[in-house]
């Protein structure tokens, strides 16, 4: 990395530039290489570390144990990603299926379904309406509600329908010639074809999925059906040290409960990060 | 035949979870009742809507939010293009980009519980600030720096991200035109003022255009996260709004007359910032 700047011509002018570039990559790394320094402390010290060291200060996973040792932390991050995998899962299959058929040549009514689901772009449903919605169909409080709320996006349904307009026609041809039907040449022959761009739409859904949170808060109001991110919240936002602690631990006043607060969310901070994290590189393989 | 069966569950998905609640916003002309059918009233509830002075707060509040994550916010990424470009294709420039991405991947609950981190009285930026002996700034539970809270962490969030579409554009500068300019020994601001901008034009204009489309989403996720009650007047948006009086008070015709107000503008918006940048540039939003 150094390197590659040494070879390049020098001037104040890179100098300057290559100065903004890098505040805006230490804005991004050092907060989370601090909070990672608050997670990977000795639970002692924890408190010690200041908003710009980046080393922890001794070295422990007591944070992490003390997290993963929460019930809540569990049945939440379960949750999230049965939501998340199911949920991308079913979005890749509707998109993909749906932008096939609306780059058929011979499909009637093709214009009628395009400007329907344009209009399904334009127009967002309430909230109110939504609410009222879940729980028409007894929906409150249960997973699937989550994994049906946002399947398909109309604008990766486009994006997904380009790709298959660039598949040449003679493939599809040829293969109808040897007697394969629409599912066939869909399944066997389109999408092989498309793995990068389905990764890549994949992707997206299971990042807009994890992060939910709003939508979440209302569906799934029980303990048992909560996720991450809601979980995240009351911690991280409304400083939840109920949850956070144990109460059986507030109350004996014992280890635990004694913790340094903003050690305990860096570390469920890192725990909802570590997926996003592990997703991450896929996506800038391309 | 088989063409339907495999668009069926998209279009079921569209009827049910979008088509349906949409349809059923005409409760914005009725009083709802929990027995018995609901009774018209006409425009009995726009009418308060639009003789609430709280409404028109919230309705400034979007639109100052909004303006300033669209139009203070449009340049930065274009720096943040031109800056990475200045830099050959390298592990220097690969990794200052592949950092700037990673905000755009984080849920608004995790950057919330960084910002409270870095932000914070002892958080990184307020020790520096310590350091140069300007004492704890209070960003995120005051009044008046909570806005350009929202709108930095917008910022951290998106500028990496949003700079791809300007990035790609500047690949596609033709070289002969750097080539011509060597020849001239032209400085190197004139190859970014006359030949890098200029071909950037048409790319801003669309999304310049098409950002005002979403001028009324101010960004509930965002705003839940960073609001508290020393900053709600400042940062109360109609999402917010709605959900208040909708979802926790029950004032479920009031609440849906100002989420169909949002949702008629928006829609009228996205339409006509269409059209507008279809005409201008020959791209649109679809």
């Amino acid at each position: 990395m150094v390197m590659s700047i040494v070879k390049q011509k020098f001037s104040i002018w890179k100098l300057v530039v290559g100065l903004f570039l890098c505040f805006i990559a230490v804005s991004v790394v050092l907060p989370l290489l601090n909070l990672l320094a608050r997670a990977l402390s000795d639970p002692d010290k924890a408190f010690l570390v200041s908003g710009t060291e980046i080393l922890p200060r001794g070295f422990s996973f007591f944070h992490f144990k003390v997290v993963f040792h929460n019930k809540l932390i569990w049945t939440s991050l379960k949750n999230s990603l049965i939501i998340t995998i199911t949920g991308t899962a079913l979005s890749l299959v509707l998109t993909s299926s749906a932008a096939y058929v609306l780059t058929r040549p011979s499909l009637p009514g093709k214009k009628f379904f395009m400007y329907f689901l344009i209009l399904m772009m334009i127009m967002v449903p309430g909230m109110v309406q939504e609410y009222f919605l879940v729980k028409g169909l007894g929906l409150m409080d249960n997973l699937l509600s989550m994994i049906f709320y946002k399947t398909v996006s109309v604008y990766y349904l486009i994006i997904f329908m380009r790709f298959f307009e660039d598949i040449p026609k003679s493939l599809t041809e040829s293969a109808e010639l040897d007697g394969a039907g629409h599912w066939t040449i869909f399944s066997k022959i389109f999408m092989p074809l498309l793995k990068v761009p389905t990764i890549t739409i994949g992707m997206f859904y299971f990042v807009t999925r994890w992060n939910e949170f709003f939508y979440s808060s209302i569906f799934l109001s029980s303990e048992k059906n909560t996720v991450l991110q809601v979980m995240l919240r009351k911690f991280v936002v409304e400083n939840d040290q109920v949850n956070m602690f144990g109460l059986e631990n507030l109350n004996a006043n014992n280890a635990i409960a004694q913790l340094d607060m903003e050690a305990m969310k860096a570390t469920t901070i890192w725990v909802a990060l570590i997926p996003i994290l592990i997703i991450y590189p896929i996506d800038n393989m391309k | 035949m088989v063409l339907y069966c495999m668009l069926l569950p998209t279009m079921v998905y569209f009827l049910i979870f979008h088509l349906y609640p949409i349809i059923e916003m005409k409760l914005a002309f009725f009083d709802f009742r929990i027995f018995g059918g609901n009774q018209f009233v006409g425009l009995k509830w726009f009418k308060k809507l639009f003789s609430t002075p709280m409404f028109w707060r919230i309705l400034k509040n979007t639109l100052i939010i909004s303006f300033m994550k669209i139009f203070l916010f449009f340049p930065l990424p274009i720096l943040f293009a031109i800056c990475i470009n200045e830099f050959k294709k390298g592990a220097f420039s690969k990794s200052i980009q592949v950092i700037s991405y990673l905000p755009h991947f984080l849920s608004w609950v995790v950057i919330a519980g960084i910002w409270f981190s870095f932000m914070g009285k002892s958080g990184a930026v307020n020790t520096l600030l310590g350091k140069l002996g300007v004492g704890p700034v209070d960003f995120l539970t005051n009044k008046d720096t909570i806005r350009w809270t929202l709108f930095a962490s917008e910022t951290w969030r998106s500028i990496g991200w949003d700079s791809i579409v300007y990035s790609a554009a500047i690949l596609t500068i033709d070289p002969t035109l750097y080539e011509a300019a060597e020849m001239d020994g032209a400085p190197r601001r004139s190859v970014i003022g006359k030949i890098i901008l200029p071909s950037l034009a048409p790319t801003m204009i669309t999304v310049l255009i098409l950002n005002v489309g979403f001028l009324l989403n101010a960004g509930l996720d965002q705003v839940l996260n960073f609001s508290n009650d020393a900053v709600l007047s400042k940062v109360d948006i109609i999402d917010t709004y709605v959900y208040r009086i909708g979802l926790q008070s029950g004032q479920y015709s009031f609440a849906t007359a100002a989420n169909l107000f949002k949702g008629i503008i928006g829609a009228i918006l996205v339409v006509s910032t269409h059209l507008t940048s279809k005409k201008l540039t020959g791209k649109g939003a679809w």
